[in-house]
């Protein structure tokens, strides 16, 4: 189980080293645990999160690429499709058993398809377009929709705090 | 497994333990004092009058047949080995003394402990501390149950001999916990070094000889013991074994993937013949699991049966305790089969319907199985053409019905969950039907219960209980549980038309709930496909705000930071960094701390850019600039328009802080 899990990820992080998407960086913190990744995602270009580079963990299962890696911002977050303590509630981290919200078809969910670069890509994606019909933050959703000038006040500070630069 | 673990725990971990060193010293001299006692005591050759008449009363159990042995020998002969003899003759008879024997013998067992795990685990993780510490006081929690509930032992003696038998138990099973641990957390990492497979293995190899060892124990105390302590001993015994050889064989086999996976990336030929025995090892790794897994578990089911049944613990707190651990293994033996079930289901529904691929198809797309990544030497082909393993496609199907590239539904009933989609099957039925419609429409009459107390007696208090039935199937909005059964209807709708958008056909199907429907939609072109996903309900990001916060945030900055932070992105050395960047670019490095140390340069070159770029986009807007702003701002330019540097250029700092750390 572990052992073909193991030789796909070692494929998939062979691949990410080679042919790095663009603003995207994912690996093994320490290589004693294959499992546990860790990822930076520049904030997309023309978005309130842009230029920010957020650190996020992966957690992939035994039995990965047949069920989804869990996947958790560990930087302060705020957007409404990231709870609060930073777990990512997009559809293709969803096993297609589970539908936690109820909206999505099971297409957009996961299957062994998916890949790391398609998770972080799509993650890319949900900073620049936040999806609003899956409230993982509420506050943040809300916002999102009726003050987004506070919104991005905030989205500027975390990408400041990731920059390790000082708000002023 | 129930645990009645954390109660203790908690307050073990409140109370003062001493260290380990504390108790090995506290025992030791425990030891001496009570050898120094017995050696004073036994050197005056009258001592065994005075003992007689002392423990005669409180331990008649043992004493005679002591006796026996004891004056049989001559007295007069008094040799070192004499004198020994007496002595622990002594200390087996003085209660205090066997305490701290067996004190001593824990505290050896601990210590052989401390030193296995030195030599085989090194340094424990907290998950299998905290692992090593549940077992452990399940196990004790467990055994105090049968020794005082199930045996329901009278004699001290008795304790104290099920006590020991237990403690070796008790320590090879933790082992094997930690053992088993051990492997899966070594079988999260590509790179274990050889000997620490062996040291692992070398354990378990020995925990299953010391099991065997038991059991002649069990054998030889069963024959005097009677049948019952022998089913008791032997039931634990074999469990431990059965549970050492699954991990063993767990383990060689992952060894054997391992090695077939180097050598399968290696080279051609020989990956070639792999692939073959590839396919047969699913099969094999799957059984074997199986045989493994059921047979722990109804052995454990027989024993406990056998405490439940042969000890007269009936309405006890103790056949409470058994009761509930019996219903758990019923549980999950049920749910083992049902999974083998599906797991035969799955595998004759492939055999039958997806033929396996020809030379020719295989030669065709030349791409990897799209489930682990690897060549395909065989594969099976679903109806939509695309092609996996037989393996990868077994375990994906025994989950999901679909085909994982292009998420066709895949006609697959497995028994289990035949009977939850029959249901749905009836209900959606009954709603499609034209005939059906008011009847479906019809809300489901709803339950009110009423009591008036107050019209029997006085005091009695009045209550209302209204049950509603919800309706899963006429809502607009789409619920959890009937979305993959909408997906079906829509695989069903885009077999007729392939060239409609899954998404739009279901969307279509959200509102009519019925594939003639959507057919009939399609056929008179008014199904139109829904804007894409995410812009649906938001709207493009304004610009306006944007600016201004920029604005503010440039004005706001103070110039002495913001230079200090300057400085900070650019110490630099062009001509070194160029190599390093050289050196990191698209390279995926054979040696796993370099692969290491790469990603980690990466990590901070991406940050380091990162902030540039951000500096200078929010660069103050200052009427004056000093002479070494101009400087930077065309070394920001160069940057710019220099891949190289911009990646390279926090390098020397990097390395400089790699070196010393
Ligand atoms: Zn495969
Ligand atoms: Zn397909």
């Amino acid at each position: 189980m572990a052992g073909s899990a193991l030789r796909r990820l070692m494929a998939e992080y062979k691949q990410l080293t080679l042919n790095p998407p663009e603003g995207i960086i994912a690996g093994p913190i320490n290589e004693e645990n294959f499992f546990e990744w860790e990822a930076l995602i520049t904030g997309p270009e023309g978005t309130c999160f842009e230029g920010g580079v957020f650190p996020a963990k992966l957690i992939f299962p035994p039995d990965y690429p047949l069920s989804p890696p869990k996947m958790q911002f560990t930087c302060e977050m705020f957007h409404p499709n990231i709870y609060a303590d930073g777990r990512v509630c997009i559809s293709i981290l969803h096993a297609p058993g589970d539908d936690p919200m109820g909206y999505e078809s099971s297409a957009e969910r996961w299957s062994p398809v998916q890949s790391v670069e398609k998770i972080l890509l799509s993650v890319v994606s949900m900073l620049a377009e936040p999806n609003d019909e899956s409230g993982a933050n509420v506050d943040a959703a809300k916002m999102w929709r009726e003050d987004r000038a506070e919104f991005n006040r905030i989205a500027e500070r975390i990408v400041r705090k990731t920059l390790g630069i000082p708000t002023p | 497994m129930i645990n009645f673990h954390s109660m203790p725990v908690i307050l073990l971990d409140r109370l003062p333990l001493p260290s380990l060193r504390a108790y090995t010293i506290i025992s030791v001299v425990l030891l001496s004092c009570s050898v120094y006692y017995a050696v004073q005591v036994t050197s005056d050759p009258n001592w065994k009058a005075n003992a007689t008449a002392q423990t005669d009363d409180d331990s008649d159990a043992e004493v005679p047949d002591l006796e026996e042995t004891d004056i049989e020998v001559d007295s007069q002969n008094v040799s070192m080995g004499f004198q020994l003899g007496e002595m622990v003759t002594f200390m087996i008879q003085e209660p205090l003394c066997i305490w701290t024997l067996i004190n001593m013998a824990y505290c050896c067992l601990i210590l052989l402990g401390k030193f296995i795990q030195k030599l085989v685990f090194g340094e424990l993780r907290v998950s299998e501390q905290q692992h090593i510490k549940d077992k452990f006081w399940n196990f004790v929690f467990y055994k105090f149950i049968f020794v005082f509930g199930v045996i329901n032992v009278q004699y001290m003696d008795e304790v104290v001999l099920w006590c020991s038998w237990f403690s070796v138990l008790g320590f090879l099973h933790l082992l094997a916990q930690l053992c088993k641990d051990r492997f899966e957390y070594l079988s999260f990492s590509p790179t274990t070094p050889g000997w620490s497979h062996i040291r692992l293995l070398g354990l378990l190899i020995s925990i299953l000889i010391l099991s065997g060892l038991l059991f002649l124990i069990c054998v030889a105390v069963g024959f005097f013991g009677g049948f019952n302590t022998f089913a008791f001993m032997v039931a634990e015994c074999v469990q431990l074994s059965v549970q050492t050889l699954h991990v063993i064989l767990r383990y060689a086999l992952h060894l054997y993937d391992m090695r077939q996976g180097s050598t399968g990336t290696a080279g051609g030929a020989v990956g070639a013949g792999a692939g073959r025995v590839w396919e047969r090892r699913g099969p094999l790794a799957y059984y074997s699991e199986l045989v493994f897994e059921l047979a722990g578990l109804l052995l454990d089911l027989v024993h406990h049966l056998h405490m439940l049944l042969w000890s007269n613990i009936f309405l006890s707190m103790a056949s409470l305790v058994i009761c509930m651990q019996l219903r758990y293994l019923c549980h999950e033996i049920q749910r083992r089969v049902k999974k083998h079930r599906n797991y035969l289901w799955v595998h004759n529904h492939m055999e039958q319907n997806y033929p396996m691929a020809t030379v020719e198809e295989l030669a065709e797309s030349s791409d990897n199985c799209a489930i682990c990544w690897e060549k395909m030497e065989t594969a099976r082909k679903l109806p939509c053409t695309h092609l996996f393993h037989n393996s990868c496609l077994q375990s994906w199907l025994e989950q999901d019905t679909s085909c994982p590239t292009c998420r066709m539904m895949l006609n697959i009933q497995s028994p289990v969950a035949m009977e939850a989609s029959r249901h749905i099957d009836h209900n959606l039925l009954a709603g499609e039907g034209p005939d059906n419609v008011q009847n479906a429409n019809r809300r489901p009459p709803n339950h009110f219960f009423h009591f008036d107390g107050s019209r029997y007696v006085s005091w009695l208090p009045s209550f209302s209980v209204e049950v509603t039935h919800t309706q899963l199937f006429r809502s607009n909005q789409a619920q959890p549980a009937q979305t993959s059964q909408l997906d079906a209807m829509a695989r069903q709708v885009q077999q007729l038309f392939p060239h409609v958008a899954l998404t739009t056909v279901i969307e279509d199907l959200r509102v009519t709930r019925s594939v003639e429907l959507t057919i009939e939609n399609v056929l008179d072109g008014r199904v139109v496909a829904p804007p894409p996903m995410f812009q649906r309900d938001s709207d493009p990001p304004p610009q306006v705000p944007e600016v201004e916060l920029i604005t503010t945030v440039a004005t706001r900055n103070e110039p002495t930071s913001w230079e200090d932070l300057c400085a900070v992105a650019e110490i630099r050395d062009v001509s070194e960094s160029v190599e390093t960047s050289a050196n990191l670019g698209g390279r995926f490095s054979k040696s796993s701390a370099e692969r290491e140390r790469i990603l980690q340069l990466r990590k901070d070159q991406l940050l380091m850019a990162a902030r540039r770029r951000y500096m200078e986009k929010h660069r103050p807007a200052e009427p004056e600039t000093s002479p070494s702003e101009t400087d930077q701002k065309d070394e920001m330019q160069q940057d710019k328009d220099d891949d190289h540097i911009i990646n390279a250029s926090p390098n020397s700092s990097l390395r400089q802080r790699h070196i010393d750390s």
